[in-house]
């Protein structure tokens, strides 16, 4: 049998015995494949101007991400080293040479890399058509599947993957060249004498962890940013001493409680978990470290697509709109550009007003979170403005009742201000509350229809009110393509530069297309690398996680075999097992929940308010990233159970 | 205590069937120590598993206190093996995550015995078997022989009525193998333990009251030690062998 021949029957036992492995690396080629899919995609790119930016962040992305995948194969390749150095070392005893040994051990890995690029390719392909329908229906455009591979995509992921492999192989390679046989045959001696390592100081380590990850906890959910720095810091020196001491507070734990140790499955689920975290303590806390940062990127992701589409969706509202200070009618210079360039369905100039007193903001400043930039007093509109305003949004029209108001607000308001249902003097004339409306109004910027909300009064009881700004709202016969936004947009610095810079009045400009594609942008070019990284830090920690566990199946097998012969019930058995899995995969998880969650939190309450509603509220993003992790995690989680489960026990009925 | 009637074994399909066990019979009284000799492949190890209920017969019955452990219901067959059985393996197959101390306890724990008398029972037991010493230690920590004497405490904690031999000086040197045949001995003589030991030493079955040689899965033939002093009785045994056939050298 040649070298190459038995390189392959390797590879396919490798494949074979380390699924999971296989499955993930397959996995990494698929991410890499799609996401640099979206680089090359003439496409995509041709969306919009300000896709430009998103090659270079998704590039950059691939390159963390590929260091992550290196050091999952890296970590994997060394793992089964370790496994199979008696294998190997035969090899030499019985002839082969080192280097030849490291070539066959080299190829090996290679043909599985080789088949895993193959599948990913085409896994990819698909991931990528996903990606591709999200982004153009993003920007509203139709989509058809198009099974068509793009060679520079191949190209550059086959580039990353020789990359990871080279990095990872190199290492082994210098690894086997210079091992003895004596240390390949009896490489599994080696750790031996350090299963279990009792020393005093370790259990002091492993107590001084457990009091600093109750105060990092403590300290995190205290909600202040210094504060929660330093509970992220005292949570990682916890990780890094609780899992490398926990095998030493297991046994010193239990000679204290003797009588705990010999109850239900504590002695085997807490002693195989001991002597497994011996051995991979620091592993664990990388791990668990990893856990964290994949929260924190879905969590961001979640963040900045919940701040996108919130201000998108309150922007969008007119197919134009123009807010200008300092002026009563819509300056020259965008009325000849839209008379010229956009053709105009409806449109309608009106003037926003301030209110004679604070009383509505005060309201909110003490029942909610509101900000009134731009706003000294209550700002008011005119009921026949509001009525035409919903008719070019296209939202069913609303009646104001004689002697009424009406308050339009953001949907956040919506509750506060249902309950406020008090007069409204102005002048002479007191109105009476006739209701709250929460159609997307352009509220979340000074120069809107109002800060968070506006008053619909009676014509006549606004024409004294002082003037705050001018809107000119548009529905226009096609979309307002994104030159001419950016058409408008040069106006408004003309415009600008022509007042001397004296003046610090800046106009708004809104069109509905310009913002949906500006949230689409956002989505492709920030909140897709964030997913990107998420899913290639879960899939490694889960893989390494789950290689390391299903690795000792010989050995649990072993154990399971001896305990059944001993008389242990088939179900006691799958119990003891089920509960040192489930404490195995939970551990590494709790840290990144206690840092990851609040930081989400946190993170989620910072855009301003009522942008974050529904399902991009804090509360529902956490949930939601939380969610995220756990399916991931859990599919991972299974697919090693049932493996385990399979291999481990010994056949139910005997 | 025990009865083994008639019991074969059968492996294999419709057009390859060996014949592991042949009609085999015998019975094992309260408090004795009997010894199954043989060479590879005369099936010894399958008697000793079907007596273990780890395995099960083709045909016949084995009987341990009257009751039919052949017909036993498969819930009920790991009970009888945690409460009546006792495990002494060649490999010694201790838990090397545990200390011997929990390894011996674990048998208790596994009957679901009152956790918090888990360690004196341990310590009692152990005291008898001279093991008290290394109970704090790891398997990897201790001598083969240590590991043997841990298992025959694991075997006899929880009160078993009949110890399973497999082999037990298999990996032992000559002075350990001497050490725990001399505490076998004793755990029949003076605690009253019932023991089958499988073995194909005749050193280690001279230690026993009765010898049962199987060949081809028959029962060839039987000694029994009666008031001889064991060095006359090891030589009887080495006479069967030869009789017996086959690679003397091999059984020795």
């Amino acid at each position: 049998m040649t070298l190459f021949k038995l390189s392959l029957r390797n590879a396919r036992r490798q494949a074979r015995d380390y699924l999971v492995y296989f499955v993930s690396v397959v996995m990494a080629a698929a991410l890499l494949y799609a996401f640099n899919g979206l680089v090359f995609s003439q496409e995509i790119l041709n969306l919009s101007r300000r896709m430009a930016q998103m090659p270079s962040i998704i590039v950059l992305a691939s390159i963390v991400v590929v260091c992550v995948f290196g050091w999952l194969v890296s970590y994997t390749t060394n793992f089964m080293l370790s496994r199979r150095s008696r294998e190997l070392g035969t090899y030499i005893l019985i002839g082969l040479e080192n280097r030849q040994v490291a070539r066959l051990f080299f190829l090996e890995n290679l043909a599985v890399g080789g088949c895993a690029l193959l599948s990913g390719l085409l896994v990819g392909n698909l991931l990528f058509q996903a990606l591709r329908a999200i982004v153009l229906s993003l920007f509203g455009m139709p989509y058809g599947f198009s099974f068509t591979f793009s060679l520079p995509t191949v190209g550059l992921t086959a580039v990353y993957f020789v990359l990871i492999y080279l990095y990872a192989l190199r290492r082994s390679r210098k690894r086997i060249k210079k091992m003895k046989i004596y240390d390949l045959i009896y490489f599994d001696r080696l750790n031996e004498g350090v299963v279990i390592q009792t020393g005093q100081k370790r259990r002091r380590l492993f107590t001084v962890s457990i009091v600093l990850g109750v105060a990092g906890t403590f300290l995190i959910m205290a909600g202040n940013f210094l504060l929660g720095i330093l509970g992220a810091g005292s949570l990682i020196v916890c990780l890094y001493g609780f899992f490398p001491s926990f095998a030493s507070s297991v046994p010193a734990f239990f000679d204290r409680h003797p009588a705990r140790k010999y109850k239900g499955q504590n002695l085997l689920v807490f002693r195989t978990l001991a002597a497994k975290l011996a051995t991979m303590g620091v592993l664990m806390a990388t791990i668990s470290m990893i856990f964290t940062a994949t929260l924190i990127s879905e969590g961001t992701g979640m963040v900045f697509h919940g701040t996108f589409a919130g201000r998108a969706a309150e922007n969008a509202c007119f197919d134009l709109y123009i807010g200008m200070e300092d002026t009563d009618r819509l300056r020259t210079e965008y009325a000849d550009y839209i008379e010229k360039n956009i053709p105009v369905e409806k449109s309608l100039q009106y003037k926003v007003y301030c209110g004679e007193n604070t009383q509505v903001m005060d309201y909110l400043n003490k029942n909610t979170s509101y900000y009134s930039y731009g706003y000294e007093r209550d700002s008011v509109m005119r009921y026949s403005d509001y009525a035409a305003l919903r008719e070019i949004a296209g939202y069913p029209a609303v009646h104001l009742q004689p002697g009424q108001y009406l308050i339009h607000c953001m949907d956040y308001l919506e509750g506060v201000l249902k309950s406020y249902q008090q007069p409204l003097a102005l002048g002479d004339d007191v109105l009476d509350w006739g209701g709250v409306y929460t159609e997307h109004m352009i509220q979340d910027d000074g120069l809107g229809n109002g800060v968070g909300f506006v008053l619909v009064v009676p014509d006549e009881l606004a024409k004294d009110l002082p003037f705050h700004h001018l809107g000119y709202a548009a529905k226009t016969v096609h979309p307002v393509a994104e030159e001419q936004f950016y058409d408008l947009y040069d106006i408004h610095y003309e415009i600008h530069y022509k007042m001397d810079m004296q003046s610090d009045t800046y106009d708004t400009i809104y069109t509905k297309a310009s913002e949906e594609a500006d949230m689409a942008v956002m989505t492709a070019a920030i909140v897709f690398p964030l997913y990107f990284l998420a899913l290639a830090l879960t899939i490694t920690a889960a893989t390494i996680l789950t290689v390391q566990q299903l690795s000792e199946s010989e050995r649990y097998k072993r154990q399971f075999e001896m305990l059944h012969k001993l008389g242990m019930d088939w179900r006691e058995m799958a119990k003891a097992l089920r509960w040192q899995f489930a404490i195995y995969y939970i551990m590494p998880a709790v840290p990144p929940v206690l840092i990851g969650l609040p930081f989400i939190l946190n993170l989620a309450k910072m855009p301003e308010p009522g942008v974050m509603v529904g399902l991009n509220s804090p509360a529902a993003i956490t949930g939601i990233a939380f969610g995220l992790f756990v399916l991931i995690y859990t599919l991972y989680i299974l697919l090693a159970y049932t493996n385990l489960k399979r291999n481990v026990l010994p056949e139910r009925g005997y | 205590m025990l009865q083994v009637k008639n019991v074969e074994k059968y492996y294999g399909g419709k057009n390859n069937v060996t014949k592991a066990l042949d009609r085999v019979s015998f019975d094992v009284e309260d408090g004795e120590f009997i010894a199954i000799m043989g060479a590879s492949g005369s099936g010894k190890t399958t008697l000793l598993n079907c007596i273990s209920t780890i395995d099960t017969v083709s045909a016949g019955c084995i009987l341990l206190d009257g009751k039919d452990i052949t017909e036993l219901p498969s819930r009920e067959l790991a009970k009888f093996r945690r409460e009546r059985l006792g495990f002494v393996f060649q490999d010694f197959n201790l838990l090397d995550t545990l200390t011997i101390e929990e390894n011996i306890g674990l048998t208790l724990a596994l009957n679901h015995y009152n956790a918090a008398a888990v360690l004196d029972k341990v310590k009692e037991t152990a005291g008898k078997l001279g093991i008290s010493d290394i109970l704090d230690k790891f398997p990897y920590q201790i001598s083969g022989g240590q590991k043997q004497r841990a298992a025959c405490s694991r075997a006899m904690v929880a009160g078993q009525s009949l110890l399973l031999a497999d082999e037990p000086t298999g990996a032992l040197d000559s002075k350990a193998s001497k050490n725990l045949l001399e505490i076998m001995t004793q755990m029949n003589q003076s605690m009253g333990a019932t023991i089958l030991m499988v073995t194909h030493d005749a050193y280690s079955a001279s230690y026993a009251k009765r010898v049962v040689f199987l060949k081809d899965g028959r029962i060839f033939n039987e000694l029994l030690r009666g008031g001889r002093v064991r060095s006359v009785f090891y030589h009887e045994i080495l006479a069967v062998l030869a009789a017996l056939g086959g690679d003397v050298s091999d059984v020795i």
